[in-house]
């Protein structure tokens, strides 16, 4: 099966939030007691009730007294997922046939990790510390559906196709830059950008972060291949020197 | 057995069990989060399981690597050059007939594995707790990731090393670990310095 | 709207003004964001930058209320630069019309027009009119020179609407203005086609119905009329205000726009005679000619065999309102005040929230003996003996909640802002106790007749007379399918076309009627709203139910998907489109043809040759040019002209800048009417109300404030504050204001604050934001701030919604149709 991509259009949202909205409604996710803190976004942020969530972004406008930008804010279902590779838990965070980063709360066993291992700061824990996030609404991508937010949107800001399609179009309609065409293995949830990514709050370069490169090149093999080591140099020493026995201590007085 | 000399008590022994045990259940537990090993996970009764068993094996493990500052640090603190000629000539195991100087009642080899899982041990023991009990935020959990990790590994090597010296390498120690004492020719053997300072 | 949602993707310029569509219509974005695509322009004008300016290619800021003066520049920089569409104006405006010269202007008469009496805030129209000939026809000058033509009259109304004034009113930057109205006016090219879009931002003012006129005058001049991706289009704030107003939802309108006679328009022939308006110009259609039919029509379809030629079809059944009797909404509430009614059905709305001055509202309903409020849920209005500072045990009221069926829970139409009916089914059964509105009615109904059946009352005919054939014998429920069949309307006879030979048959007795061109006068037709005829209709003895049409063919890719439900009137789904081809039936733009007239091709019903192609046509009339029938193509005007002079309105042809009721300034700088001088005044005269108190220009209110709703809820909120995930998104209160005033005032972002007018105070959260910037109006800043009015006390229970932000909005009303003014009105800021 090809792989299934979100398209992402900021500049074609208007920031209505149907998407989150629809979001809650299929995934049966409870409202929050927010307040109003002085701006429209809200929720403040991602949590184990929302999955996504657009955010209400202010830069600087020469004709205007704001541009507004509305940018939603879910995971990237990342074809090189750092949440996956830190995951000590088998089958707690898994690759759908439409790769997408699905998850299975009866495995995750709350250690938090993929907190760590996820460029994007994605992951919440619900109140039994299981993990929780956007699905790509796996249950419904695999039944031929599109994603709830996507159904929902309205303005077109949110497409939902193969990944290869999604890209075409985005160049298509002159969103040369598509954001997350190649960084971390190719994005699933892709973003059609007129400006440099920063301008809407991302990071230019997406990346796992070292430490978590270092420890899955390095440190895991070596704690396999070290401890052959540790065993095989033993038994060699056992083999070439032998042990230290107590008659050659006293031959040699 | 007139010619056996003590070399270590009770407490000593049932902290050392304590450490290995507690040791080898994180270390099972270790590989079967590291490689995703299904098998590992079920005789801990399943991964979450596991990592209850894992958290807690570590506070054990933490619990009696402090304990264990009472019976060695002392000891492995204190080098004299005699050690550094010994830690020259490899501990005398690096071929049949390697001779070394007099040691104390730990050899300088021994003083290093034991300030070196000491140091790891911390490490180690620190950043679970951390990842354990300050979830979520992002730059400690990282840092406690990759220090754990590199931890283990140090710990998993010195610690083989440190059984095949204690088992195969040097028949009849191992006897320290059950009756705490061992034959007072073999300590002269090994512990000079120890056994005439203990009046022998 | 006269054009319909998908064809927003066909104008080249889009003007949102008095509108918020990305949060109040977001669908429509995608059609405006699909014009952009293709290189339209998106011009939003709005006193804030709302999400809707966001996606906007030019946004220019103007203070509340200035929307004339705004617009009037335009009409004068399209005058001045000679952008108009001149083929157009001339043929299918009253622009060459000549005018009464007795009549006035606001630049003769200081901002007023000819015949005002400042007793009783109203005109004489007399000098209001066109000269005629000697054939009763409007006299012209198709050279549009004459000092008196409309033209000339246009060019002299707006003559001091310089840049330098509009920007010193409205406080939009000029260079901003220049832009606006330089990109709006390139539309006035054959080939390029502009759209505007608008809500309550231009209705709710007491200049409201003139704001809209001084769009129309604009579009008329770019010939933007009737064209694919023009006209001008009310965005309705619910999904059916469009199907309500067509079925008589106004107290001064029938179902179908036929006027509501008063007491002195006793019999059916006076009705006819003075309400249809006339024309003796054999090229204007006058379709208001047809008057007679639909109100026979709609007689016969209400009282049934009750309505008689010999009885005048039971018109004296009718309700009529006494002669200068004004049953809106402002007035009711105001009789409600002063004790005038002992009951009221709050029928799925919320007054003590929606109603402007909702303080004075909330007074009102506790002089009621009993209220019947029917909603989803309980709410302000309800609950209004037990609101804050009111005493529940100094209440009289007797209050009834009836639990009503929510859309999903029944089947039915409703008709959308395109003028498009669509059939919808049941999803779901009603909730526990509760019922479909229809149903309600019906039990209601059924009830009263009987209490007049057994126990007779004072006028028992009007209940008793009444066809009610809607209910399911068995059920005893309104089988709604029957309510849509009786609008759309029967043949009561067999009928024939008597001009044929030999007579060709056109309806059927008792089958549904094919559509309005049926419609008879003399009792043969019943129809209950002749706007919808062909709605539900029946071919060839199959009847067929056509808002329940899904279709999705568009031939001519311009989006009209006429094979989606059904639109009125006849499926035409851009109004007025005989303009959107020259005198010959050739399109202005072929890019954008919805018409086009083929004079070669036969008619399948005349065999004769000529038909129009493309969209239903606003009549099968030829093309103007042609010498015999053609007709002009605003056929719904008695003289067939697109009005840029509009004796009509109550406040003068040509819209005039006027302050609103409450506003920063002293004095108007158009004129030296502050105010709309033909607005009904609540306060400040003998008998006014302390409750309906207004000031203006007053340091205690300095800053103007305008409402508004937001995309997260409805209307007052009732239906989107019990919805968790509506209420997460948008908890409470707030009002946006700008950095400026924030730091005037010394409030954070995030603060509490009091909102205060005259009238009211509504606790708020401060929305410190550079969307809203201050403007510099005659020389000195006014500072604006909005709020939205969809909270309230009531609920969350636990009151941190706050309070309805109509508590602090004023009693006045539009000129025309008394909606209230809500967009601009006088507050201070406080922390609190
Ligand atoms: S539904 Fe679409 S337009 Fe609305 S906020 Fe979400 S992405 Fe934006
Ligand atoms: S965005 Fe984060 S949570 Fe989502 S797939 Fe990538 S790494 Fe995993
Ligand atoms: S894809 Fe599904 S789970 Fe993910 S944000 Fe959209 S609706 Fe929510």
């Amino acid at each position: 099966m090809s792989r299934k991509a979100l398209l992402i259009s900021p500049e074609l949202c208007i920031g209505c939030r149907g998407c989150q909205t629809a979001c809650k409604s299929w995934n049966q996710l409870s409202a929050e007691k927010t307040q109003n803190k002085g701006t429209a976004e809200n929720p403040p942020d991602l949590s184990p009730n929302v999955y996504n969530r657009i955010r209400y972004v202010e830069v600087p406008s020469a004709a205007n007294p704001v541009r507004w930008l509305f940018v939603s804010q879910r995971c990237m279902h990342c074809g090189d997922a750092g949440c996956m590779k830190i995951c000590p838990a088998p089958g707690a965070l898994y690759r759908t046939k439409e790769g997408a980063v699905a998850f299975n709360k009866e495995k995750c066993i709350g250690c938090r990790l993929c907190i760590g291992g996820c460029p994007f700061n994605v992951p919440r824990y619900d109140a039994k510390d299981k993990i929780a996030k956007c699905t790509l609404c796996s249950d419904r991508i695999s039944a031929g559906l599109a994603p709830a937010c996507a159904k929902t949107c309205p303005s077109g800001a949110i497409r939902f196709g193969d990944r290869d399609a999604m890209i075409d179009l985005s160049k298509k309609t002159g969103y040369a830059k598509v954001y997350g065409e190649a960084d971390l293995g190719g994005l699933g949830t892709l973003f059609a950008f007129r400006d440099a990514p920063a301008v809407y709050g991302m990071e230019e370069k997406p990346a796992i972060p070292e430490s978590v490169i270092f420890w899955n090149r390095i440190l895991r093999p070596l704690a396999y291949w070290g401890l052959g080591a540790a065993v095989a140099a033993s038994l060699l020493h056992y083999v070439a020197v032998g042990p230290k026995r107590d008659e050659e201590v006293k031959k040699d007085e | 057995m007139s010619n056996m000399i003590k070399k270590a008590d009770a407490f000593e022994i049932v902290n050392h069990w304590t450490t290995a045990i507690s040791f080898f259940l994180l270390v099972v537990s270790g590989f079967g989060f590291l490689f995703h090993i299904g098998q590992v996970g079920s005789v801990f009764g399943g991964f979450s399981q596991m990592r209850v068993i894992h958290n807690y094996a570590g506070l054990v493990f933490a619990a009696s690597l402090l304990l264990s500052v009472f019976s060695y640090l002392g000891e492995a603190l204190i080098f004299s050059g005699e050690d550094v000629i010994w830690l020259i000539k490899g501990g005398g195991y690096l071929s049949k007939t390697g001779k070394v100087p007099p040691q104390g009642k730990l050899n300088a080899g021994q003083k290093g594995f034991y300030l070196l899982l000491l140091l790891a041990g911390i490490v180690i023991s620190a950043s679970g707790l951390t990842i354990w009990l300050m979830p979520g935020i992002r730059k400690w959990l990282l840092l406690s990731h990759l220090l754990h990790n590199i931890s283990f590994d140090l710990l998993l090597i010195a610690v083989t090393g440190h059984i095949y010296l204690a088992t195969l390498a040097n028949p009849g120690t191992f006897r320290i670990m059950i009756y705490g004492t061992v034959p007072l020719e073999w300590a002269r053997k090994r512990h000079a310095k120890w056994v005439q300072k203990m009046g022998f | 709207m006269t054009n319909h949602w998908v064809d927003l993707k066909n104008s080249d310029v889009i003007l949102v003004m008095g509108g918020n569509p990305a949060e109040n219509h977001p669908i429509s974005m995608k059609w405006m964001m699909r014009a952009q695509e293709k290189g339209g322009k998106l011009i939003v004008v709005d006193p804030r930058f709302t999400r809707t300016a966001a996606k906007a290619d030019i946004y220019a800021p103007m203070r509340s209320g200035t929307d004339i003066a705004f617009l009037g520049g335009m009409i004068k920089y399209i005058l001045d630069n000679n952008l108009y569409f001149r083929e157009y104006v001339v043929n299918y405006t009253n622009a060459p019309f000549l005018v009464n010269p007795d009549f006035k202007g606001p630049r003769d008469l200081s901002g007023l027009f000819s015949g005002y009496d400042a007793e009783t805030r109203k005109y004489d129209k007399k000098t209001w009119s066109v000269q005629m000939d000697e054939k009763g026809l409007p006299k012209k000058d198709v050279s549009l020179k004459d000092p008196h033509c409309v033209f000339q009259l246009l060019r002299k109304h707006y003559s001091s609407y310089t840049i330098d004034k509009v920007s010193s009113i409205t406080g939009t930057p000029k260079e901003k203005l220049a832009e606006v109205y330089k990109v709006y006016a390139s539309t006035g090219k054959p080939n390029r086609v502009g759209a505007e879009c608008y809500a309550m931002g231009w209705t709710q003012h007491t200049v409201g119905t003139q704001n809209i006129r001084a769009m129309s005058i604009i579009q008329l001049l770019l010939g933007n009329m009737g064209m694919a991706g023009g006209g001008i289009n009310a965005l309705r704030g619910e999904s059916n205000v469009q199907g309500s107003t067509d079925h008589g939802l106004l107290f001064h309108i029938l179902p179908g726009y036929l006027p509501v006679p008063t007491a002195s328009v006793a019999d059916l022939k006076t009705y006819v005679e003075k309400l249809t308006p006339k024309t003796k110009d054999p090229k204007s259609v006058n379709w208001w000619g047809n008057r007679p039919k639909y109100i026979t029509s709609y007689l016969k379809a209400i009282y049934g065999a009750n309505a008689t030629k010999e009885n005048d079809f039971a018109y004296s059944l009718l309700p009529k309102p006494d002669e200068g009797m004004n049953a809106s909404w402002l007035m009711l509430f105001d009789q409600m005040f002063r004790g005038g009614f002992e009951g009221f059905f709050a029928w799925g709305q919320n007054p003590a929230c929606s109603g402007a001055n909702a303080g004075k509202v909330r007074k009102a309903l506790a002089t009621l003996k009993w209220m019947v409020n029917v909603n989803l849920f309980d709410n302000e209005t309800g609950s209004f003996w037990k609101g804050p500072g009111v005493d529940p045990k100094a209440i009289q009221t007797e209050v009834f909640l009836l639990p009503c069926a929510s859309s999903v829970e029944k089947e039915g139409s409703i008709t959308n802002s395109s003028r498009l009916a669509q059939w919808r089914y049941k999803a779901v059964e009603p909730v526990g106790e509760s019922k479909a509105d229809s149903d309600i009615m019906n039990e209601l109904y059924v009830r009263v007749r009987r209490l007049y059946q057994t126990q007779g009352g004072a006028f028992p005919e009007p209940i008793l007379k009444l066809t009610w054939g809607y209910g399911d014998a068995r059920t005893g429920k309104v089988d709604i399918h029957r309510v849509a069949k009786e609008i759309n309307g029967y043949y009561l006879e067999d009928l024939f076309d008597k001009k044929a030979t030999p007579p060709k048959q056109f309806g059927k007795k008792g089958e549904l009627c094919a559509s309005f061109v049926h419609l008879q006068a003399d009792g043969t037709t019943s129809c209950g709203n002749w706007l919808y005829s062909q709605s539900y209709t029946q071919k060839e003895g199959k009847v067929i139910n056509m808002m329940a049409r899904r279709k999705t063919d568009d031939p001519t890719g311009l989006g009209l998907f006429s094979e989606w439900a059904w639109c009125w009137p006849v499926n035409r789904r851009v109004l007025y489109n005989r303009a959107s081809v020259n005198l010959q039936g050739v399109p202005w733009d072929p890019k954008r043809q919805i018409l086009k007239w083929n004079a070669t091709k036969l008619d399948k019903n005349t065999q004769k040759p000529g038909v129009w192609e493309g969209d239903v046509p606003d009549g099968p009339a030829p093309p103007m040019a042609d010498e015999k029938a053609g007709k002009y193509p605003f056929i719904m005007r008695a003289d067939g002209k697109g009005a840029l002079f509009g004796p009509g309105l109550a406040d003068g042809p040509f819209p005039e800048h006027y302050e609103a009721l409450e506003c920063p300034l002293q004095a108007n700088l158009m004129s030296r009417q502050r105010i709309n001088p033909a607005v009904r005044l609540f306060y400040g005269k003998k008998g006014s109300q302390e409750a309906d108190i207004f000031v203006s220009c007053d340091v205690r209110y300095p800053f103007v404030a305008t409402t508004y709703r937001v995309s997260e809820h409805w209307q007052t909120g009732v239906l989107t504050r019990h919805l968790p995930y509506q209420l997460e998104l948008q908890p409470q209160q707030f009002v946006e204001i700008s950095e400026e005033l924030a730091k005037e005032k010394g409030i954070a972002n995030g603060h509490r604050v009091v909102v205060k007018s005259a009238r009211g105070e509504v606790k708020a959260v401060a929305m410190v934001t550079n969307r809203l910037r201050p403007f510099r109006v005659a020389d000195s800043t006014v500072h604006q701030v909005g709020l939205p009015w969809h909270f309230g006390w009531q609920f969350p229970e636990d009151g941190s919604a706050g309070d309805s932000a109509n508590l602090l909005t004023p009693t006045i009303g539009d000129a025309n149709t008394m909606i209230p003014e809500t967009k601009a009105f006088m507050v201070n800021v406080e922390k609190a």
